[in-house]
């Protein structure tokens, strides 16, 4: 039995798992070790992955899921969700629990099952190249994903038949990878750009000890966003000379944003990129319009000057919120695809006064130390010279809601984690029933300012004055940095304990029905793998 | 800096644990009163290294584990209270007074907000509120026309319609008061 560490990305997903101490990456079908987050429909009930999927991108663009990770664990009414929306070719509905469910040939698919399918594969694909059973993983997630989010990925990894050991934070796993600080005291900055999200994170690192400082980030931020600026950019060019705008056509577009993709990457290696795209639309005598193009270098940096600008504000605060500068820092580590552009790294270097490291693929580094970290849990690490313990802290204030409107915490930001915290609260009306009790996530003072995790009810209250009845509300965070809301009515001193029922989220009921499907359908619809 | 064999975890824990409540955070991590941060932070990280519950993620013990667990939830308050600064301060004048724990015992000004703080017109609180007494009395009847006086005031309220179709689902069921389930709305 193997296990295994997953960095399950917005754009791809990297599998590893630790050999004989030594970290060995599970190649796709192609010759990378990269596979796309996508998984495609057929009418007919049939799933295609990763490469298989991304060309049905074009094809199939209402059946092909991709950017699975931009939904996962949110509303649907969300604003996240209503923004992504208007940018996804396939289609998204509100369904049990104010859930985002997506409307799939045969039926509609939460977001956990869509991502549950993916580590599916990805565990068919470790199997098949390792020989061996896989049943436990450490599942990577941005460090600034919520509460919500987190639940909603280990309930992706149960659907797809895994033990989920961890989920562990991106930085926190590409540090890890990195192997700093043995024998010494160092403190590095993960600066973490992938597809759809960035992150960075301060740790301290001393004697295999790594300990979060702070982490911060913006989970609406990535390289998606740099394609969606050059697509903008060949629309436009296509608009200036033929007059017709081919952003309006949904196969059109997605035939585009693979064409941006392509010329992001050969921009980050070339000054210049040219190139012809046949077929964009019809003209007005039905004639095929092509779109050549001449794109330099300088006008992308342009268009996403922003997008590296806001990362580096990002950098600001976090590194304010643990009262450092940017010259105290001892090393920068570089993860995600996106670090590979130009302007992105002399930004990085510009601000933290010395230049990056690079050595460690940016793309496979997560998965890396996600792989340490599982061989760390599931066999107390024992083939591994180095037995890291990692200290994370919670990425967010949580706190509920009280009257006005307002949100009062319980547990701070960037707090080490595990951590229990008890406040006490009083009723505010005679003669009360019951609370009910709201949780969020977030620094704002307002309560409407910050993200709603769920709610849990205390009912059953003695009939008192208002403000005599005490109500102690304790918060555990656990070391995965899920949290368990515990509301006790200290009047009647009988210790009453309620679930949160969290928003947006599968029950445990659905969750269990959809790992028993995936498991049925996973026996008929086997993936093709290279012989190890 | 490594595990713990079980045997010599076990034994820690039976003597660490009992006394929680009563160690100081300076006990707690082993660093004398006036320690610097410098100081405190390399005692955590000892303990860290070999304490912290991912050590023993293997471990069948779950009781064991969960009193480990809560041992090294409050090494890292500890921690966390020694190298902030203005806790520090505070957690000092609170081992004045004989505490070993920092912690809020003082009752918010505020509560908690209340079911029927989304009703708006007041009648429709009043009665929504008897309604929630019946509910906890189990009083099925008692509130099924405690929500419906509710929903006459406010017929708009989501939440009215949602309190009086549980109280009308328990006035249905076998076992509840009888009769005939009413028509949800």
């Amino acid at each position: 039995m193997a296990v295994v560490g997953i960095d399950l990305g917005t754009t791809n997903s990297v599998v590893a798992t630790v050999r004989d101490g030594q970290v060995v990456v599970v190649p796709n079908t192609q010759e990378g070790y990269l596979h796309p987050s996508v998984v495609s429909f057929s009418p007919e009930g049939l799933k295609y992955f990763s490469t298989d999927a991304v060309a049905r991108r074009i094809l199939d663009p209402k059946n092909t899921v991709y950017s699975a990770k931009r939904l996962i664990g949110l509303r649907f009414r969300s604003d996240e969700v209503q923004k992504a929306l208007v940018r996804l070719p396939y289609e998204l509905n509100e369904g049990n629990n104010e859930q985002a469910v997506f409307i799939g040939p045969d039926r509609t698919y939460t977001i956990p099952e869509i991502s549950g399918l993916l580590l599916g594969y990805l565990r068919q694909c470790a199997e098949l190249f390792l020989s061996e059973s896989v049943s436990a993983a450490v599942i990577t997630v941005p460090a600034s994903f919520n509460d919500s989010q987190r639940r909603a990925t280990m309930d992706a990894g149960r659907i797809a038949g895994l033990d989920v050991l961890r989920v562990l934070n991106e930085p926190t796993a590409a540090a890890l990878a990195y192997g700093l600080g043995q024998n010494m005291s160092q403190r590095i900055a993960v600066y973490d750009f992938g597809g759809g999200t960035f992150d960075i994170t301060i740790l301290q690192v001393e004697n295999d000890v790594f300990e979060v400082l702070a982490t911060g980030g913006d989970t609406f931020l990535g390289g998606d966003d740099m394609d969606s600026a050059l697509l903008n950019i060949l629309a436009e060019l296509f608009n200036a000379e033929h007059g017709i705008d081919p952003r309006g056509d949904q196969a059109t577009r997605s035939r585009l944003l693979v064409a941006a993709e392509q010329v992001k990457r050969h921009l980050s290696d070339f000054p210049e990129a040219r190139g012809d795209l046949k077929n964009i639309a019809l003209g007005s005598s039905g004639e095929a319009l092509a779109l050549r193009f001449h794109i330099a270098r300088s006008v992308f940096e342009t268009a996403i000057r922003g997008l590296v600008g806001r990362t580096i504000q990002t950098c600001q605060d976090v590194l304010a919120s643990a009262q450092l500068a940017p010259s105290q820092i001892d090393e920068v580590i570089m993860v995600g695809g996106t670090t590979r552009v130009p302007l992105v790294r002399a930004e990085v270097e510009k601000y933290f006064g010395r230049p990056p490291r690079t050595d460690l693929n940016p793309d496979e580094v997560v998965a890396w130390g996600a792989a340490i970290q599982a061989e760390n849990l599931a066999n107390a690490g024992e083939s591994l010279p180095s037995r890291a313990v990692l200290l994370d802290v919670t990425p967010r204030a949580l706190g509920i809601a009280v009257t006005g409107g307002f949100a009062e915490r319980i547990i701070d930001r960037n707090v080490p984690v595990p951590v229990e915290q008890t406040r006490i609260f009083s009723t505010s009306s005679d003669n009360q029933a019951s609370v009910r009790i709201q949780v969020c996530q977030g620094e704002s003072r307002r309560f409407d300012e910050n993200v709603p995790l769920g709610e849990l009810e205390l009912t059953d209250l003695q009939p008192a004055r208002r403000g005599e009845v005490s109500i102690e509300v304790t918060f555990k965070v656990d070391t995965n940095g899920i949290l368990r809301v515990r509301a006790r009515d200290g009047a009647t001193g009988a210790a009453r304990e309620a679930a949160v029922n969290v928003r947006g989220a599968m029950s445990e009921y659905e969750v269990a029905e959809a790992a028993e499907r995936q498991k049925s359908e996973e026996a008929s619809n086997l993936p093709e793998v290279p012989e190890a | 800096m490594a595990r713990m064999s079980t045997e010599q975890l076990a034994a820690f824990v039976r003597q660490v644990f009992p006394r929680l409540d009563q160690l100081s955070y300076y006990e707690l991590l082993g660093v004398p009163s006036g320690s610097d941060q410098a100081a405190v932070r390399t005692a955590f990280y000892r303990l860290a290294a070999d304490l912290h519950p991912d050590r023993y993620h293997t471990l069948a013990d779950r009781g064991l584990k969960e009193q480990l667990e809560m041992i090294y939830a409050r090494i890292c308050e500890g921690y966390r209270v020694l190298t902030t600064p203005d806790k520090r301060a505070a957690y000092e004048r609170a081992l004045n007074q004989g505490k070993k724990r920092l912690t809020t015992t003082d009752r918010e000004s505020r509560g908690p907000q209340n079911p029927e703080d989304s009703l708006k017109h007041p009648e429709a609180k009043k009665f929504f509120r008897m309604g929630m007494i019946c509910l906890g009395r189990k009083d099925w009847k008692g509130a099924v026309m405690n929500f419906n006086f509710a929903h006459s005031f406010e017929p708009a309220a989501a939440l009215i319609a949602q309190k009086l179709g549980e109280a009308q689902a328990a006035l249905g069921k076998p076992g509840g008061a009888g009769g005939t389930p009413p028509k949800t709305h």
